[in-house]
This record gives structure tokens, sequence and C-alpha cells, in this order.
């Protein structure tokens, strides 16, 4: 206690210099929580939607479905299995999907298409899809008194086939029994723009597809929604258990997303990692500026270290009081950071920075740079902060506790 | 009876060559239990720098220090801080308080090194600094205190933890003779009673007079002693 009663009153001997000191250090770290903040909340905004949009968070498929998908590998799906699905705990949508490709006719073209089969009424429940229509109305998954299955393609698709609503699409491929699949729908929407990653699409009826590809009862993928992506690890396992209970005999897998989409993950973190650096630049800024602060308070207090030295403070516990002084210094800049950072943070997550130019993914507009308010954001920078406090008060340190007594003390 | 100090032939030696200064010079002398005793001789005569080998502030380029039976001058930094805590009270000049903590802190300090109970510190501490007559002033901090009450602070924290032996470099310098005159009557109302060991490094005419045993240094050799009664 007399040690912290010690630091402290060591570092309020020169108040403007400790203050000029804290304010450095406090500078530091609002802009490290602000921009880690921005930077997280970006992700997280982006992940959320790419995971709602194309992955799910956990994905229930046949093993090596995932790595190499092929038309064969399926998993069986019903109502039953979806809702008992739903009920888990923590998940908040469930679907099935069919994917793969054909050769799409129109009037007079073809084109390659990639065919996707989807539940209309989860599917909306679940992603973005339903968003995606530029033109026309989606999916029903009824067939229509003609008794065809309604299909939505996508723009380029219907640009290069000369489509549109109310028009007859025609689809061929092979079905999963090895026989030739073909059959004609009747077009109900266009989806996104040419240049979107749907623009190749065509979406039918889970019920159609499963028909088209002869996969009565089966689809390639259980697609399942939790809480949020952060937590798919832990959903992952769950469901993983799910299956196996469910299916004992069989050696269906849950997968998260962070697999399924491995590049994209591996994408996102090295890009996060990068975006880092400038956070260190900025702290190792700010670790110069205190060091030379801490040097220099440790010079001026040489002969009273000699006499601390002399009548038997050992050398450990003069360096771990410089120690002490530095972490008191910088623990103070980080509670007045939190109070700092906190309600820029909460802007930030709340209202956000608007883009100069809105960015469209998929038909889906962002147009703010959005913050993250979470412990993250606040624990992290003060981690870094402290652990450099540490490490600035190394030399400092050293060299106090190496004072030679004698010499020192003809310094008083 | 055992020596508190014993140096044999102790020798401390600055630069080297044509630049070699010989601060202390052979230097063999035994501090008994008890005694009131007085380094004296002129400036440069190796006052401090005997002082400073047998508080174990530095180490001797020849010979060696022995304090209650162990070689002091063998230890390693860590052993020699610790050795000072446990056994050394020192009293300088210029008094060398800790600015930022009371007078009371000041005396605790050292106890807290040596990890006595905080209770226990207290009452110490309360009673060493009513001793030395600064009962009331223990939540003073040094620059509230006149230069012969931060004196009496430093001889309260240089005894509060009972050491073997104090040193003291010219305590009464910084002083006025009718305050230095009370600082020392106090010390030495403190051998007397308590049988507390002072070694005093000095020119001062009034420790002289109060010393059991006077020791005179010339260019770094004892030149004379004087034992009295």
């Amino acid at each position: 206690m007399l040690m912290l009663k010690l630091a402290f009153r060591n570092i309020l001997r020169n108040r403007r210099r400790t203050i000029l000191t804290i304010l450095s250090m406090f500078g530091g770290y609002v802009l490290m929580s602000v921009q880690l903040s921005v930077t997280e909340g970006s992700y997280d905004q982006m992940l959320e939607f790419y995971t709602k949009d194309t992955t799910g968070h956990v994905q229930i498929t046949t093993p090596g479905f995932v790595e190499r998908p092929t038309l064969y590998k399926s998993v069986p799906v019903s109502e039953d299995i979806m809702s008992a699905l739903s009920e888990q705990p923590d998940v908040q949508a469930v679907t099935a999907r069919i994917e793969s490709s054909a050769l799409a006719y129109g009037d007079t073209k073809s084109f390659p298409v990639e065919v996707k089969g989807v539940h209309p009424g989860r599917e909306a429940d679940l992603s973005y899809l339903a968003d995606k229509v530029s033109e026309g109305d989606y999916l029903t998954g009824d067939p229509d008194s003609d008794g065809y299955y309604e299909a939505m393609i996508g723009a380029q698709a219907a640009r290069q086939l000369n489509l549109g609503i109310g028009d007859e699409l025609v689809l061929i491929s092979q079905g999963a029994d090895g026989s030739l699949a073909n059959d004609l729908y009747r077009i109900s929407a266009i989806l996104g723009q040419p240049e979107d990653a749907e623009a190749r699409w065509v979406v039918l009826p889970l019920a159609a597809a499963q028909a088209f590809y002869v996969m009565p009862g089966e689809a390639h993928r259980l697609i399942v929604l939790g809480r949020n992506h952060h937590q798919a690890r832990t959903l992952e396992t769950q469901l993983q258990n799910w299956v196996d209970n469910r299916w004992p005999e069989s050696d269906y897998r849950a997968t998260a997303w962070q697999d399924v989409a491995k590049d994209f993950y591996r994408t996102m973190q090295a890009d996060k990692e990068g975006g880092q650096v400038t956070l260190y630049i900025l702290v190792f800024l700010v670790c110069i500026g205190v060091l030379n602060t801490v040097l220099m308070s440790v010079m001026e207090r040489t002969g009273e270290f000699g006499v601390l030295k002399a009548i038997g403070t050992s050398p450990s516990r003069l360096f771990w009081l410089i120690v002490l002084e530095t972490l008191v210094l910088a623990f103070s800049a980080c509670v007045i950071g939190v109070l700092a950072a906190w309600p820029i943070n909460a802007w930030f997550t709340a209202v956000g920075i608007e883009m100069a130019e809105p960015m469209e993914i998929s038909g889906i507009v962002f147009s703010h740079y959005k913050g993250q308010l979470s412990w993250y954001v606040f624990a992290y920078p003060a981690v870094v902060i402290l652990l450099a406090a540490v490490i600035i008060a190394l030399m400092p340190g050293l060299r106090a506790a190496r004072i030679v007594p004698v010499d020192a003390m003809r310094t008083l | 009876m055992n020596p508190v100090i014993e140096t044999r032939q102790a020798s401390r030696h600055y630069g080297e060559g044509d630049t070699l200064v010989k601060a202390l010079d052979e230097v063999s002398l035994q501090i008994q239990p008890g005694e009131f005793t007085a380094i004296v001789g002129p400036s440069g005569s190796g006052k401090s720098t005997l002082l400073q080998l047998v508080g174990g502030l530095d180490i001797p380029s020849e010979g060696s220090i022995h304090l209650s039976g162990k070689a002091i001058s063998q230890m390693s930094g860590r052993e020699l801080s610790d050795f000072r805590r446990d056994h050394i009270g020192f009293i300088f000049q210029a008094y060398n308080l800790i600015p930022v903590l009371t007078a009371a802190e000041n005396c605790e300090y050292i106890m807290l090194l040596q990890g006595i109970a905080e209770k226990e510190r207290r009452e110490r501490v309360r009673a060493m600094l009513e001793r030395v007559g600064l009962g009331g002033k223990e939540n003073r901090r040094p620059n509230q205190l006149s230069g012969g009450q931060q004196q009496r602070v430093a001889v309260a924290r240089a005894m509060v933890s009972q050491p073997d032996i104090i040193l003291a470099d010219e305590p009464t310098a910084n002083l006025d003779s009718q305050t230095g005159a009370d600082l020392l009557d106090m010390m030495h109302e403190l051998n007397r009673k308590e049988g507390m060991t002072f070694v005093f490094s000095t020119h001062d005419p009034m420790i002289m007079e109060r010393a059991t045993r006077l020791v005179h240094l010339r260019d770094g050799r004892i030149e004379q002693e004087e034992h009295r009664a």
C-alpha cells in the first residue's frame, strides 16, 4: 500500500507533466478504441450480411460437400426435420437449398446458369433473397394453374436469354439418378442487376428443384441461422450433436461459416490484421513520448533512488516502483479514455458516418460506416496501453534498479 | 567482545595509472558494540569513503569489510540492499528524506521493506517520533519541517528498524549550532541508555566532544586513535 502511495505521490509531483503524459496515452486509447469500433462494426456488418446472404451461420451437409459440392451428395430434408432443427436452442431460422447447374433456354438462345432450389418462405426469413427482386414478384412456391412452377432469374441471364416477367424458361441438366432433367418454368421475378453475384442464377422453389434433379426429400445443404455469426462455432458443436442423435448411422456434418467460406474468412482476417498495423504505429508513437517522460522523471530522481537503495530498497523493488508509476499513468489514461470513447463509439454504433458513395452489394445498400459497442473495443486498447506501459517502464526501471547508491547520492 | 564492524586492510582507489587516487589506503578498524565513534580528519581524508564502505554503499578496491562477522564486501547487490535494510541505519548530512512521504511514512518505509506488520510499524513509528521530539508532526512532509526537524526524522528513520549500527555522515553540518547540539544530545542519550552503536564522519567539535572514540584519518590512512571514558 505504501508503495502504491509512493507511486501515486511521485506521479503527482510534476502535475503538468503527468497531465500531458496521461493526455497522450488517453489520446492513443481513444483513437485506438474508436478505430477498432469502426473497423469491428464495419466488418461485423459485412459478415452478418455475408453469412445471412450466403452461407448461414452453420450448414448441415454430407462430408466433403462443403469442400467439393456435387449433385450426388445430399442430406434428407422435410418440414419435420426443419421444424425440429428450428426448435434447437439459439437457432433463429432454418432453410434447405439445392445447388447445381443447368443450361437455360429462352426464346431462341441458351445460357449456362446456376440453379438454386430454395424453400420460398423459409429462405425469405433467413436470407436477403426476397430483397434482391428488382422486378416482378418473389416466389410463391406453388405451381400455377397450368402446372408450371415459378422461377426467378438473374438479371444477366434474363438479358442474355431475352426473357422477362411471365416468360417461359426451359432448364436442361442431369438428374441425381443419371437421367436427363428438363422442365419448363414461368419467370416471376428478375434478381438484382447484371453485375451482381446472382446475375446468372435461376432460383426455383425447393419442390421444383427436387423434382428437376430427381432428389425427392433431399437437399444439398440445410442452412441454419443462429443468434449471430460470432456464436457459429458453439452452434456448430451443438448442431453436430443434434445431427449425430438424429441420424446415428450417418456421417452428416455441421460446419460453421468460417469453414464453409474458408477463403473469405481468411481474407477478412488478414485484412483486419493489416488494418491493425496502423493502430500499432499509433501506439508506438505514443510510447516514444511517454518513454521520454518516464526516463526524464527517473533521471530527475536519481539521487532519491540512491537514497532509497541506500536504506535498503532492493533493485527489484525500485524497478517495480517505476513500472507501478507508469501503470498508474496508463490506467488513469484508460479510465478517462473509456469515459470519452464510450459516447463516441455509441454514436458510431447508432448513427455512424455516412459514406460519400453508398455501397450496394447484391441489392443491399450500405450507406454508413458503423461502429461496434462491445467490451472488446474498450478492453483491447486498454490491454495494449497497459502492456505498452510495462514495456516503456522496462528501460527506466532497469536504470533505476542499477543505480549505485554512492554515485546516485552525489547528484543530490 | 565481537566487533560490530571490522575493516581489514580496506582500500578504495579511484582512477588508474597516473590518475590513481587512494581515497582510503589499507585501513583496519574495529568498532565495538555501544561505541560512540567519530571519524575525523580534514576534507579529502577519506572519512565519507570509509563510512560508505562500512555501510555497504561502496565496495573496497582491496581488503574486506565485516559487519557482525559477515563479509559485506563479497555480497551481491540484492544481498547488500537486504543487509543495509536489516543491519544499518543511515543519517545523511542533507537528511535525504523521501519528499513525497510524511515524517511517519519515511520512518515506516524501511519496516515495510522488512515485512513488519502494519500495526507494529505504526506503533514503533509513533513511539520513535515521540522520542525524537516530533510527536504531533507525524503527518508533515519534509518540506513542512525545519532542517533540525528533518534531521530528527532521519534519526528516527535510522533507528526505528533497530539496526546493529547507525552511520551518520556529517549529521550536523547543515544545522545551526543549537539544533545540532540538541540532536547530538538526543543521539548521545540513545547511545548511553540503549547501547546503540553510532559511527560519525565529522569535523564538528560538538561531536568530537561527545565521542567515546576518535579515529583520525589523513590521506586515507588512520593517523591516530583516541579512546575516551
